[in-house]
């Protein structure tokens, strides 16, 4: 990886560009036009900062101080306008260039919507409006201004979703109560394939990286085969930068509560078609602060030192690479990306119980890593590319992942192992746990637009994954997974306002498990005889997998209102821990035992959703109803393991029928006109109906939860843009519905504080956040953090100061026009590419 | 007006899913079982010594508000002080020292079912150590209990096992 990297330094890449872009020149010789034009408002006034787009070829510039345009180097045909600006309706055209050529904009002001920034293009909007499950779309601003400790940390503020979190930098995403690998992320739309079953780390992405997150609330397995049946986490990387600019960004972050320290570097250039990024990233906290002197883990008392929670430091280092072309027919990328990270577990309580610890070596320095800790090393390749032809679309993805993930502890013996380790083991006495897994992923879709009311999509993916392990403990064994689903989707549209879209899928999945054996011997009592064998943990399983998946879905859309229900049946393949567990797991001092004989979940959910959008008020709310036939659940049973474990109680997966529901309600009120109020409710009940645990709920059921959110925003304040100040007070209900070993959590409250600007400067414009967390210091448990379970509570107070620094950005061409291309302007570009699957691509 | 009545239809809605839901709280059992050594000639206790050889009898008191599960046992060398009790009593400790034959103990035990306090009367026997076979020492003495609902307690307690 080292030497891509080196080798490929920016001034190479450029004129790589610049050469090609010659020969592309020389052979595509033909007429070229220019387009001038002007953008005014309602009242006729120059809008200066509008963003123009021509499609095809995603040509893109900003109105000058007279709101006026050029774009230049047109060929001769018809080409579709965009013309957006914050705080305006967007405005589509089309333009047919038979010479050059003037136009003229006239932007409306836009009505009130439920994003939390305002992104200046019409797709969220329309992307909303086509989908009929429930989506929340953000993009790299509204990240920025939520900054958290990892991309979904920045998410949760979002109606429907919250993490399952270790410690502060540690996440995973859970969508309406569910999570893990039940829920499906997808990274420029490869699935991101790690550990997902670990709570004990989290997601292998550089958030510094992300450009636009699109969250599907509901079951989304037609599109996105077995996993995605609670819901998808779409993250776009890598904009495409503006037509013939170079530049680049400096962020730099902070955090008081854990002294963070991040900065990530990114460069880009374009030149016509051809386009490249790179970005590096480097950050490192130290052991997070807690209000609370000593933490409870069960009835064992541990005295914190100042206030810190012993060894939860870390670090993280990665690169991200995109080159590509953007063609009129034909685009393609690829993207590699490699992530490497280092984090303490809470010395405290990991192992077989809760353990005393050396305070002399761990309290030394709070930015140490001592053991335990996890390292993970993730490494991506992504090739995604699309062809559009007259009325069908092809496109196709490609990927290859290697998931590198250890746990370093000291050695303890439990159950027979030798007292002290033996040297011919052939892996450290200190590496606990060792997975290594190779993720191969294939991906085609194509569309068919048959005519201005209906259009088609097929697809078929495909990914082969192959994990080894290692390490002193065992939990999972190695195993080879193979699965195939293939799709097709139609879409009607009575009008415009009427869309009716069903989906059927097949998906076909294979598992084989490896057997795996004791490294050491244990007694086998035989009658009179005593035997030393190699007990095995687990046996081969084979077993194959195949599900037919079905939705129907509609959307109405009259006006200021929008309508839409969705009704289908998913699938989840189980995976091979829910097969083949059988170990302890360090983190919760028990005991999981797999069953090779779950059959895979049916789920059946009822979706819908209303959202009525006005001038000063927007409101939604999105209900579902959902309905396991066969939940996996890990069980806490009554026993306990004596062969293997530490006398530790044993939890066995077991499947269940589970019901559930609930609803978001989200509401933005424009009370006067730089001053918007804020409303965020989500809950979610959740009920086992069979089973051992029937009339409990599920582990970590999200308690329900609400945002008051007032906001003072100004587009314009002195060499401010952008401005705003917004308060957020989080109300959480206690969360009663528990089953063991969980415990009530208490209803809190907290404060959280943000503000902000683009600061104007020469071409650039730099934008600043800050963020209170927790303004009121109060302490209090988040039902589900993994670290409630040990009775820690969340951080204190924690201020976030993120900057960002644009720089460059000069059109290649020197025409003025082309200068300053914003952000913005990028947004939109990377909204056009190659977004999620094709068949929600507005045209 | 129209717009407005939609609305509050919505949110009176929404109203009353979430309040029916709170107050709809199943009979299902939520308290965990509870270990207790505070009763009288509870053995062992934190710092108690025993000796190889020798055969002691647990009493522990085991209670839980629905039905007890099962209790396991478990006995380990604490040289290097890596676990303590769960009870705020410290107890003095040798020095740390490297283990070379520690003792190792695991058991898990039944309770008759239908009970919702138990006193245990199992005897512990440790083997002798005539020839120097174990090590003696500091030793973390573990009790984890479950109820039939799945829910459990744990207790460590700090020993000494010694040679008499």
């Amino acid at each position: 990886m080292k030497f891509i990297f080196n080798s490929f330094n920016v001034r190479k890449i450029i004129l790589l560009l610049i050469s090609i872009n010659l020969l592309h020149c020389v052979s595509f010789g033909q007429s070229i036009y220019e387009l001038e034009g002007l953008v005014v408002d309602e009242n006729n006034q120059p809008l200066s900062g509008a963003t123009i787009i021509l499609f095809p070829g995603e040509k893109a510039t900003t109105t000058g101080f007279q709101g006026n345009f050029t774009i230049s180097g047109l060929e001769q045909g018809t080409y579709r306008i965009e013309i957006s600006f914050i705080g305006y309706k967007p405005l589509q055209d089309t333009v047919t260039m038979n010479g050059n050529t003037t136009y003229r904009a006239q932007l409306s002001l836009s009505p009130l919507t439920l994003h939390e920034v305002v992104i200046s293009d019409n797709y969220s909007e329309e992307r909303k409006k086509e989908e009929p499950l429930n989506i929340e779309i953000v993009n790299d601003r509204y990240l920025r201004q939520n900054l958290g400790g990892s991309v979904m940390q920045s998410l949760e503020r979002l109606p429907g979703l919250s993490t399952i979190d270790i410690g502060p930098g540690q996440s995973k995403p859970v969508i309406r109560g569910l999570g893990f690998n039940r829920v499906v992320v997808l990274e420029n739309d490869i699935r991101h394939e790690g550990q997902q079953w670990g709570a004990d780390h989290g997601l292998e992405i550089d958030q510094y990286a992300v450009g636009r997150v699109e969250v599907v609330k509901g079951p989304a397995s037609i599109l996105y085969g077995s996993d995605a049946i609670g819901g998808v986490i779409d993250l776009q990387t890598n904009h495409i930068p503006a037509e013939n600019t170079v530049g680049g960004s400096v962020d730099i972050s902070g955090k008081s509560n854990n002294d963070f320290g991040g900065g990530s570097v990114m460069l880009y250039a374009r030149k016509h078609a051809l386009h490249a990024n790179l970005r590096v990233t480097l950050l490192g906290f130290a052991d997070y602060r807690v209000p609370a002197d000593s933490i409870d883990i069960y009835s064992y008392r541990a005295a914190l030192d100042r206030r810190r929670m012993r060894n939860t430091a870390g670090n993280e280092q990665s690169v991200n690479l995109s080159v590509g072309y953007l063609g009129t027919k034909f685009r393609s990328r690829l993207f590699i990306s490699d992530l490497n990270g280092k984090t303490g577990f809470f010395a405290n309580a990991h192992g077989l119980e809760p353990r005393n610890v050396d305070t002399g070596l761990h309290d030394a320095s709070n930015r140490d890593i001592n053991m335990p800790y996890h390292y993970v090393n993730h490494l991506k390749i992504i090739n995604q590319s699309r062809l559009d032809l007259e009325k069908v679309t092809v496109e196709a993805g490609l990927g290859f992942q290697r998931n590198f993930i250890q746990e370093w502890s000291r050695y303890i013996a439990h159950g027979y192992m030798p007292a002290a380790f033996p040297g011919n083991t052939g892996y450290s006495a200190d590496l606990e746990r060792e997975f290594k897994k190779y993720i191969y992923s294939g991906n085609l879709k194509i569309r068919y637009d048959r005519n201005d009311r209906s259009e088609f999509d097929f697809g078929l993916n495909s990914e082969f994954h192959d994990n080894r392990i290692g390490g002193w403990a065992f939990i999972i064994p190695a195993y080879k997974q193979f699965t195939i689903g293939g799709f097709a989707l139609g879409k009607y549209s009575f009008s415009q306002k009427s869309i009716l879209q069903a989906a059927v899928r097949y998906d076909y999945g294979h598992i084989r498990t490896a057997e795996y054996r004791d490294w050491y011997p244990s007694p086998v009592i035989n009658e009179s005889d005593t035997a030393y064998e190699h007990l095995q943990r687990a046996a081969e399983i084979n077993r194959d997998f195949s599900s037919v998946s079905w939705s129907v879905g509609y959307n109405y859309n009259p006006g200021k209102w929008s309508f839409k229900a969705n009704l289908g049946k998913s699938f989840r393949m189980p995976i091979a821990k829910e097969l083949a567990a059988n170990g302890v797991n360090y983190h919760t001092f028990s005991y999981e035992v797999g069953d090779a004989g779950l059959s895979p979940e049916v789920a059946w959910q009822l979706d819908a959703g209303a959202e009525y959008g006005a001038e000063k008020l927007a409101l939604g709310l999105t209900p579902f109803v959902n309905y396991f036939r066969n939940y996996i659940y890990l069980n806490p049973t009554a026993q306990h393991d004596r062969l293997y474990g530490n006398g530790n109680q044993v939890f066995n997966y077991t499947q269940a029928r589970v019901f559930r529901y609930g609803f978001e309600v989200h509401a933005h009120y424009q009370l006067i006109k730089p001053l918007q109020l804020g409303l965020v409710i989500e809950y979610v009940y959740s009920e086992q109906l069979s089973g051992e645990k029937k009339g409990f709920t599920l582990p970590f059921a999200p308690p329900a939860s609400g945002i008051v959110n007032i906001r003072y925003l100004k587009p314009k304040v002195g060499f401010l843009r952008n401005a705003y100040v917004s308060l957020d007070y989080r109300v959480t209900a206690t969360q009663k519905h528990i089953v063991p070993p969980e415990e009530v959590t208490k209803g809190y409250q907290v404060v959280n504080l943000g503000l902000g600007a683009d600061i104007r400067m020469k071409d650039q414009n730099i934008s600043l956040s800050v963020q209170v967390q927790n303004l009121l210091n109060n302490k209090y448990y988040n039902h589900t953090s993994y670290y409630r379970l040990l009775n820690v509570p969340e951080p204190g107070l924690n201020l976030i100061i993120h900057v960002s620094v644009p720089f460059g950005d000069r059109g290649l061409n020197h025409k003025g026009t082309q200068r300053n291309a914003q952000r913005n302007t990028m947004d939109y570009t990377d909204n056009q590419f190659l977004r999620a699957p094709l068949w929600f691509r507005e045209n | 007006m129209k717009t407005k009545n939609i609305i509050t239809t919505i949110l009176i809605i929404a109203g009353i899913m979430s309040f029916s839901a709170c107050s709809k709280d199943k009979n299902i059992d939520k308290e965990k079982p509870v270990i207790d050594i505070s009763i009288q000639d509870a053995f062992p206790i934190n710092c108690d010594t025993l000796y190889f050889g020798e055969s002691y009898t647990l009493k522990i008191r085991f209670t839980d508000n629905a039905e007890l599960g099962t209790y396991s046992i478990e006995i380990h060398h604490n040289f290097e002080h890596h676990s303590h009790s769960t009870d705020v009593e410290e107890c003095e400790h040798d020095p740390e020292k490297e283990p070379v034959n520690p003792w190792v103990f695991i058991q898990d035990y039944e309770i008759p079912a239908g009970l919702t306090e138990h006193v245990t009367d199992i005897t512990l026997s440790l083997p002798s150590d005539c020839c120097g076979e174990y090590d003696e020492g500091d030793y973390h003495f573990f009790i984890s209990l479950t109820d039939a609902e799945g829910w459990s307690a744990q207790k460590g307690l700090s020993v000494k096992i010694m040679k008499r």
